[in-house]
């Protein structure tokens, strides 16, 4: 399609929203359709923008999650960690996706116990602070 | 709002025969005002008025039906044919509900599972557009709604619900089984949603099951108590509606409900009617129940959670091709709103 359109993806959504939300829209009388009109409107806009950040937010996470790897990995090799949490962060050294970052959570809070609250709370705050980073990019095309 | 559904016609037809069925004695039945509305995204709703003839009397009633579209948001949990058994069992309670008439799991009456209820007079103002809000900030002004929107819920928690036969809604066990419970039923949703928990959401549930407070007593809970969810009529709640999230479980859970920031949008009053203070002196005073903040924050926590699971499963009801309803896909971009609000409560 890029080859015939000469508008970006991002730009192409964009577009088709505002002819939904000007035209489209209110030239349709049926309430229910109508609101279906403007609705896609609002979606599009909003794929519109994710799509346009989309390559910098993985990028973005991909730095982020690599980050984090080698800060947990330096605290575990400090001290001795439960074997369950060690397979989870070389599973998150292996593939730095979200999927990864879930497991390695579920593995901290099920080995909580045995790491003790310093510990945890240590481990989790550096989780937490990467993800906070995440949803913030994530509000941006959110909102 | 009145939807157009090229099949309305047929449809009330269709609901006027099955009416004649079931009044034996009725003659020159015939079913007017007929409304389809649209009120939230689980069950169809019909609203009509039926007049008849019955031994040379003229006889009306208001009714309302909802059935089941089989694709609804809340499908999981809420069964029309549980909300019947509720509201037969809340008919002899003081607290305000619409009396059931008939319910049928028959599909081939009308498609669908579905239930006859009452009409209750009164309005039902969305909090969430203009006019609800301005509705309800008058009625907030004059002082009366948010005495009854209090008095409502206090009697809600003082039923007797075992007198009502409402345990076949599942009763907890002691300690912390119904926090357990409910996370565990959300979690359930985001498992049915398909799609992938976001990270933040993993660590919200570890810390909700890390957490759960014990639960002092015992009450109903309605599950979704708010404004939107109450028709109100002269300024009085005259009927409490939605009865699709409701359980055997802490008050504090319908409490915390009140007291959320997801149900008043930056305005100051909870729920878009009533003052806080107010709210905590009356509900003690009504029901004798001491509101427990801490386990209100907990359970605040809970609804983030609860309100991830709802947008994941409504964006994935549409993501499925299950609902052409646009209003679903544009849901899958609340779930980061939620998740911030997830975040900063965990202290991110």
């Amino acid at each position: 399609m890029a080859d015939y359109v000469q508008l970006a993806p991002d730009e192409l959504l964009e577009r088709i929203a505002r002819t939904l939300k000007k035209e489209i829209g209110p030239a349709v009388e049926a309430a229910y359709p109508k609101t279906q009109a403007f609705m896609a409107a609002v979606v599009l806009q909003k794929l519109a923008g994710q799509l346009r950040l989309a390559d910098d937010h993985a990028a973005a996470s991909q730095r982020d999650l690599q980050e984090l790897t080698e800060e947990l990995s330096q605290l575990a090799a400090s001290n001795a960690i439960p074997a369950p949490l060690a397979e989870a962060l070389r599973t998150l050294r292996h593939d730095l996706d979200a999927a990864s970052v879930s497991r390695l959570i579920e593995t901290l809070y099920a080995t909580r116990s045995e790491l003790g609250e310093e510990r945890f709370n240590s481990l989790i705050r550096r989780v937490r602070t990467r993800l906070r980073a995440r949803v913030d990019r994530e509000m941006v095309y959110a909102a | 709002m009145t939807q157009q559904a090229p099949d309305d016609q047929a449809m009330a037809e269709r609901i006027r025969q099955y009416i004649e069925t079931q009044l034996p004695d009725a003659s020159d039945l015939r079913l007017e005002a007929m409304e389809r509305i649209a009120v939230g995204w689980s069950h169809e709703t019909w609203l009509f008025d039926a007049h008849w003839t019955e031994g040379g009397v003229s006889k009306t009633r208001g009714l309302c039906l909802r059935r089941d579209p089989g694709n609804a948001l809340l499908r999981h949990f809420s069964d029309l044919g549980v909300q019947f058994q509720v509201l037969r069992s809340l008919e002899a309670t003081p607290l305000p509900t619409p009396k059931p008439y008939w319910y049928e799991s028959d599909t081939s009456i009308l498609g669908k599972p579905f239930l006859v209820m009452e009409k209750v007079a009164g309005t039902c103002p969305s909090p969430w557009g203009s006019a609800g809000r301005r509705f309800y900030a008058e009625a907030a002004a004059r002082g009366t709604l948010p005495k009854s929107f209090t008095a409502a819920l206090a009697s809600l928690h003082s039923i007797d619900w075992e007198a009502a036969g409402l345990s076949f809604l599942g009763v907890p066990e002691s300690d912390n089984d119904f926090a357990l419970r409910e996370v565990q039923k959300w979690c359930e949703l985001v498992e049915i949603s398909q799609q992938e928990p976001h990270p933040i959401l993993i660590d919200l549930i570890g810390w909700l099951k890390a957490n759960a407070p014990e639960t002092k007593r015992l009450t109903l809970v309605h599950g979704a108590y708010r404004t939107g969810n109450l028709l109100i009529d002269n300024d009085q709640i005259s009927a409490v509606l939605d009865w699709e999230l409701q359980v055997i479980g802490d008050p504090m859970y319908d409490v915390a409900y009140v007291l959320t920031d997801l149900n008043r949008e930056g305005s100051a009053l909870l729920s878009h009617l009533v003052e806080r203070d107010a709210f905590f002196r009356e509900y003690e005073q009504a029901t004798g129940i001491e509101i427990d903040e801490k386990v209100c924050q907990y359970y605040g926590m809970l609804y983030q959670l609860r309100s991830a699971a709802f947008w994941m499963s409504a964006a994935g009801l549409y993501a499925s091709g299950q609902s052409d309803d646009i209003r679903l896909a544009r849901t899958a971009w609340s779930v980061p709103f939620v998740l911030e609000g997830a975040a900063r409560a965990l202290g991110y």
